[in-house]
C-alpha cells in the first residue's frame, strides 16, 4: 500500500471539518443583542500571572490560571456560540471573541466580564457577512481588523459580493462601525499584525496589507510560490493562534517530486510551514517533516525555534533541521488547537470536547487534565498571555 | 431557525411529499390548486410575473424529487410555512409542467433509485471538482436551467455556504471567480431550459398505469423474484393503489400493497408494505413497460432491480431466470413476461428438453447446453426477444458487486437507520480466447459464493475494525452494520466505522475462484435529502 493510499481518510478529516463550519455557519441570520454586563460575580486577574483564555459552548470564555492548571473564571458570552475563536489583546486584558455563527465580534474585559466592544460583520440590513476565522488586533490594541465574506439577500436571489477588509476602533464600543473598508483578496482565514503594523493574512498567498491605504503585497506565495519539482501547497489554517516567539505560522503540505515526469507515486510527501516574523518581518518557507499524519495547528517552541510541534489524533513535536519525529504521544480523543506557555515548559491542547489537556513539552507526557464547565469547545481557539 | 431542521426533514419528507396525494384530491384539478398556493404563499418572495410564471420558479426544470428538495430549502431556510398537503399538490404540478423528459433522466437515476453505492465519473473534471464533491453529480445533472438561473444558484451556494470556498479543491484555486466565468456557462449550455426532449414528452402518449403487471426481479443476498402487480386507479390525478404477489427463487413469498402517484407522466413513486417492510418504488415508465428500484426505506441497502410489464395482451419477454447455464449441463430455466405462448428459442447449442407453463408470464422450460458451445445467447418467444442467456464452459473470473461500498452505523437509539452492505459475486467467462481481459469476455451472471471479510490494511487490523464494525453472513454475503455511538472499548473511543476487505469465494467444479471488494463502514449520513 502507498503512504497516499493510507492516509486517503485524511482530506476527509479537512473535509469534515469544513463540513461542521458550514454547518454552523448556516444558522440564524439574525444576532440576539444581549445586555453588555453578563457574569455579577466576575473576578479581576491578577497582573503578572499566566493565564490561559478557552471558549465552549454553551456561550462562555475560560479563563484558565497557568501555573497550576486551574478554572479562575467563566465570562458569559452573548449569542450563539460558534466557531468561538478567540485572541487577546495586547492589553492582556481584553478578549476577542468572533462568534454568532461567525458574524459578529465582542470585545470583553476578563476582569470584570463587561463587554467593551462589538461589531456586527454585516454592514447593511440585506446583508449577510460571515469571517472566516480572520481577525486581528492592531500592536496598540486601538484597531480591529476583519476579514469579510458578505452575500446581499435579495428577495428571491442571493448575491455574493467581493471580500473586503474592515478596520473598526477598539474604542468604539458596542455599535462599532468600520472606520475604513478596503478591498481584500477572497480566500483569507487567519490574520496577525506585525510590530510595525502591517497586516498579514493566510489565503492563496500569505499577504501582508497596509492597514492605512489597503495595498496588498505578497509576503509568501503560497499557491503561486516557484519552487521546481514541487506541487503548490495545501494549506488550511483557521486557528489565529498568537505565539509568545511573536510567530505568524502556517502549515503547509506538499509533494516533492523525483524528477520532470512529475510521478505522484514516486514523490516525497512534505510537512512545512511559512513563517513571518511578527518582530522583524522576516518571512520563510521550510519544510520540516515528511508528511504521515493531518494535523490542524503547529507552533515552534518559544525556547527552541528548532522545534515544532503539531496536533490532531497525535501530539508530534519535530527538529526543524533534521526534518525527523522526535516524539509522539497518542491522545485519548482529537484536540484540534495548540498553546504554550511563556516559558515553552508546557503544552496544551484543546478543541473538540470540553476538557483542556496539559503536556510536558519535552517528554510530551501527559501532565494534566482540565475539565471545563459547559459543553464541546467547537473550534475554538487557546490563547495564553500574561496579565 | 435551526440548521438540523434538515435531519427530520430529510428522508421522512421523501415519503411524506412523494407518497399518495389522495387526501387532496379535490373538484380543483391539481394545477388550479398549485397555482392557487403559489399565488398565495410562493409570492411573498417570488414575483409573478403575468399568468402562471413566477421568478426563479418558472426557469426551471428538475426531477419530483428535486422539486421536493427546492420546497423544503424554502421550509428549512427561508421560513415557508406550507402543508404536506400542499407541498404534494405543488410538487405534482412543478413535475407535471416543468419536470424531465424521460431521456433527460438516462444515466442518473441510480440517485433516485437511491443506489447508494454509484460511483459517478463526470466530465469534465471541473463539474466533479465544482459540485460534486459536496453532493452528487446526479442532483445537478437533473436540472434543467438557463446560464442565468444556473448563475443564481452559483451564488446562493457560496451565499448560504461561505466555507465551500475554502474546502480542498477549493482552496486551490480561485474558486468562485472560475465557477462565475467557466462552470455556469458550461452548465447553461449543456442543461438548458428548453429542449427538444422535453417538447416531444409533453407531446407524447403517456402508459395508463391502471390493469396487471408482470414483474421481475433480482435482489441482491436473496435472488431472482417474480410476481404480479396490480395497478387501480384512486381518486385524485394520477394516485393509484398497488398490490403485489410474487415470489424469490428460493419459494419465499413477497406480498404486500400501498400508494403510488405518478409524475410527469412517467415517474412512478410508491410507498408499499411488502412482507412487513416498508418499501418504496421508483420506477420509470415508458411504452407500456417499467424499470427501477424497489428498496426498503429503512436500509436502502436492501432493494430489487426491477422490470415489469403491462398485461394488455402483448407478447414481452422481462427476463429468463437464472440468465445462464453451464454447457453440457441440463437445467430448468424460467422465463417471465406477459403473453408467453409457443415454443421458445434459447440459440445456439441450446435444446428444449420440455415446457411446464404456469401462467402466460411465467414458462418453466427445461434445456440442454451443448458442450461444444459457449457464449451469449439471444432468447425468443415468438415475437417477444430481448433477453439473454449466457453458455459458459468454466467461470474464469469472479467480480465482487460493488467493488467499493460504504455502509453506516446507525440505531442504538438513534435517530438514523444502520445502513448495511450487500455483496454479490459476478462470474466471468474468458471467452474463446481463454483470456480473461479481452473482448470476447462475456459476463455470466450473479452466482452463488461464500462470504468473508477481513481488516482492510495494518490500521484496521490495530483498531479490530473487524471486530467492532459489524459482520458479514458467510452465506448470502449482507453485511449487518454495527450500533452507531462512541465506543469506549474503542481506540480514542471512536464509533463503530471500519476498513474491511470482503472476499468472496465461488466453487465451480474443481476450481475456486476468489475476488476482493473494500468496504467503508462510516458514520451515519445525518443530511439525508431525497438527492444526496
Amino acid at each position: 500500500m502507498t503512504e497516499i493510499h493510507k492516509h486517503w481518510w485524511k482530506p476527509l478529516a479537512l473535509t469534515g471539518f469544513v463540513a461542521t463550519l458550514a454547518t454552523t455557519l448556516a444558522g440564524c441570520a439574525t444576532a440576539p443583542m444581549d445586555s453588555a454586563s453578563l457574569t455579577p460575580d466576575s473576578k479581576p486577574l491578577i497582573p503578572g500571572k499566566e493565564y490561559m483564555i478557552m471558549a465552549n459552548r454553551p456561550h462562555q470564555i475560560h479563563v484558565v490560571e497557568m501555573e497550576n492548571d486551574t478554572l479562575y473564571t467563566s465570562c458569559d458570552m452573548p449569542g450563539d456560540f460558534g466557531p468561538g475563536a478567540l485572541i487577546m489583546a495586547p492589553d492582556n486584558h481584553t478578549a476577542y471573541m468572533l462568534t454568532n455563527h461567525y458574524k459578529h465580534i465582542y470585545g470583553i474585559d476578563l476582569d470584570t466580564c463587561e463587554l467593551t466592544f462589538h461589531a456586527a460583520m454585516s454592514q447593511a440590513p440585506n446583508e449577510r457577512t460571515i469571517s472566516m476565522m480572520s481577525f486581528a488586533l492592531s500592536p496598540d490594541g486601538s484597531e480591529l481588523y476583519s476579514l469579510q465574506n458578505p452575500t446581499i439577500l435579495n428577495r428571491d436571489h442571493y448575491r455574493v459580493q467581493d471580500t473586503r477588509l474592515s478596520v473598526y476602533k477598539t474604542a468604539d464600543g458596542m455599535n462599532a462601525q468600520p472606520v475604513r473598508t478596503f478591498d481584500a483578496p477572497r480566500q483569507v482565514t487567519v490574520m496577525a499584525t506585525a510590530n510595525d503594523g502591517s497586516l498579514y493574512m493566510a489565503g492563496a498567498d500569505i499577504y501582508k496589507m497596509d492597514v492605512h491605504t489597503g495595498k496588498v503585497e505578497t509576503a509568501i506565495p503560497a499557491r503561486n510560490w516557484q519552487r521546481p519539482l514541487y506541487a503548490p501547497p495545501d494549506v488550511l489554517a483557521v486557528w489565529p493562534i498568537q505565539s509568545p516567539r511573536n510567530d505568524f505560522t502556517i502549515l503547509y503540505v506538499t509533494a516533492k517530486f523525483q524528477d520532470e515526469t512529475y510521478d505522484m507515486n514516486t514523490a516525497e510527501w512534505i510537512y512545512g510551514y511559512f513563517n513571518v516574523d511578527l518582530e522583524t518581518g522576516e518571512t520563510t518557507t521550510t519544510d520540516f517533516a515528511e508528511f504521515t499524519e493531518i494535523f490542524f495547528t503547529g507552533m515552534r517552541s518559544p525556547n527552541d525555534g528548532n522545534l515544532m510541534y503539531g496536533v490532531l489524533n497525535n501530539l508530534a513535536k519535530y527538529d526543524i533541521k533534521e526534518k525527523k519525529q522526535l516524539k509522539t504521544s497518542t491522545l485519548d480523543h482529537s484536540y484540534y488547537c495548540l498553546a504554550f506557555s511563556h516559558d515553552g515548559k508546557k503544552i496544551y491542547a484543546g478543541g473538540t470536547f470540553n476538557d483542556l489537556a496539559i503536556f510536558d513539552a519535552d517528554s510530551l507526557e501527559l501532565i494534566g487534565k482540565l475539565e471545563l464547565p459547559g459543553g464541546d469547545t467547537s473550534p475554538t481557539t487557546l490563547q495564553a498571555f500574561v496579565r | 431557525m435551526n440548521n438540523f431542521m434538515l435531519k427530520p426533514l430529510g428522508l421522512s419528507l421523501l415519503a411524506a411529499s412523494l407518497g399518495s396525494m389522495a387526501s387532496v384530491a379535490s373538484a380543483a384539478s391539481v394545477a388550479e390548486q398549485a397555482e392557487g398556493i403559489l399565488n398565495k404563499q410562493c409570492v411573498a418572495c417570488h414575483t409573478r410575473e403575468g399568468d402562471n410564471q413566477w421568478s426563479r420558479i418558472s426557469y426551471q426544470r428538475k426531477t419530483p424529487e428535486g422539486w421536493l428538495m427546492t420546497i423544503a430549502r424554502m421550509q428549512v431556510m427561508h421560513g415557508l410555512e406550507i402543508s404536506d398537503a400542499d407541498r404534494r399538490v405543488l410538487v405534482k404540478h412543478l413535475s407535471d409542467t416543468q419536470g424531465l423528459a424521460p431521456e433527460e433522466t438516462d444515466g442518473y437515476r441510480y440517485v433516485l433509485e437511491r443506489r447508494l453505492n454509484a460511483q459517478e465519473s463526470l466530465e469534465p473534471a471541473l463539474l466533479a471538482e465544482g459540485c460534486a464533491r459536496c453532493h452528487s453529480g446526479a442532483r445537478f445533472k437533473l436540472q434543467r436551467r438557463d446560464e442565468a438561473e444556473w448563475e443564481h444558484l452559483a451564488h446562493f451556494h457560496l451565499g448560504q455556504y461561505p466555507s465551500a470556498e475554502y474546502q480542498m479543491l477549493s482552496r486551490d484555486r480561485d474558486w468562485f471567480p472560475i465557477m462565475m466565468e467557466k462552470l455556469v456557462p458550461m452548465l447553461g449550455e449543456q442543461q438548458p431550459l428548453q429542449s427538444s426532449e422535453w417538447s416531444s414528452w409533453q407531446q407524447a402518449t403517456k402508459t395508463d398505469m391502471k390493469g396487471r403487471w408482470s414483474v421481475a426481479g433480482h435482489m441482491p443476498g436473496k435472488g431472482d423474484l417474480t410476481a404480479t402487480m396490480v395497478v387501480t386507479p384512486l381518486a385524485g390525478e394520477d394516485q393509484f393503489s398497488v398490490s403485489m404477489s410474487g415470489q424469490y427463487a428460493d419459494g419465499t413469498p413477497l406480498q404486500g400493497s400501498g400508494k403510488a402517484t405518478l409524475y410527469t407522466g412517467y415517474e412512478w413513486r410508491a410507498n408499499l408494505t411488502i412482507d412487513g417492510v416498508r418499501m418504496r418504488q421508483v420506477f420509470a415508465v415508458r411504452d407500456g413497460q417499467l424499470t427501477g428500484r424497489m428498496f426498503n426505506r429503512n436500509d436502502e441497502s436492501m432493494g430489487a432491480d426491477i422490470s415489469a410489464a403491462h398485461m394488455d395482451g402483448k407478447s414481452t419477454l422481462l427476463a429468463v431466470q437464472p440468465g445462464y447455464i453451464k454447457a453440457g449441463t441440463q437445467s430448468e430455466l424460467m422465463l417471465v413476461g406477459t403473453g408467453l405462448s409457443g415454443m421458445p428459442t434459447f440459440g445456439k447449442g441450446v435444446e428444449v428438453v420440455s415446457i411446464r407453463k404456469d401462467s402466460d408470464r411465467r414458462m418453466h422450460v427445461t434445456v440442454r447446453a451443448s458442450r461444444n458451445h459457449e457464449g451469449v445467447n439471444a432468447v425468443s418467444i415468438g415475437k417477444a426477444k430481448g433477453v439473454e442467456l449466457a453458455v459458459y464452459k468454466d467461470i474464469d473470473q469472479v467480480n465482487v458487486v460493488p467493488a467499493y461500498a460504504v455502509a453506516r452505523v446507525g440505531g442504538n437509539g438513534g435517530s438514523t437507520n444502520k445502513l448495511f452492505a450487500r455483496f454479490e459475486a459476478e462470474a466471468w467467462s474468458a471467452g474463446k480466447d481463454g483470456q480473461t481481459g479481452t473482448a470476447d469476455d462475456f459476463r455470466i451472471g450473479m452466482v452463488p459464493a461464500t462470504w468473508e471479510a477481513r481488516p482492510f490494511d495494518d490500521i484496521a487490523a490495530a483498531d479490530n475494525d473487524l471486530g467492532f464494525a459489524g459482520r458479514l453472513d458467510p452465506r448470502t454475503g449482507v453485511f449487518s452494520t454495527a450500533d452507531a455511538g462512541p465506543n469506549p472499548q474503542r481506540r480514542m473511543m471512536t464509533n463503530n466505522a471500519g476498513h474491511l476487505t470482503v472476499t468472496a469465494q465461488v466453487q465451480d467444479g474443481n476450481q475456486t475462484h476468489s475476488a476482493d471488494a473494500e468496504l467503508i463502514v462510516t458514520v451515519q449520513r445525518w443530511n439525508n435529502p431525497p438527492i444526496p
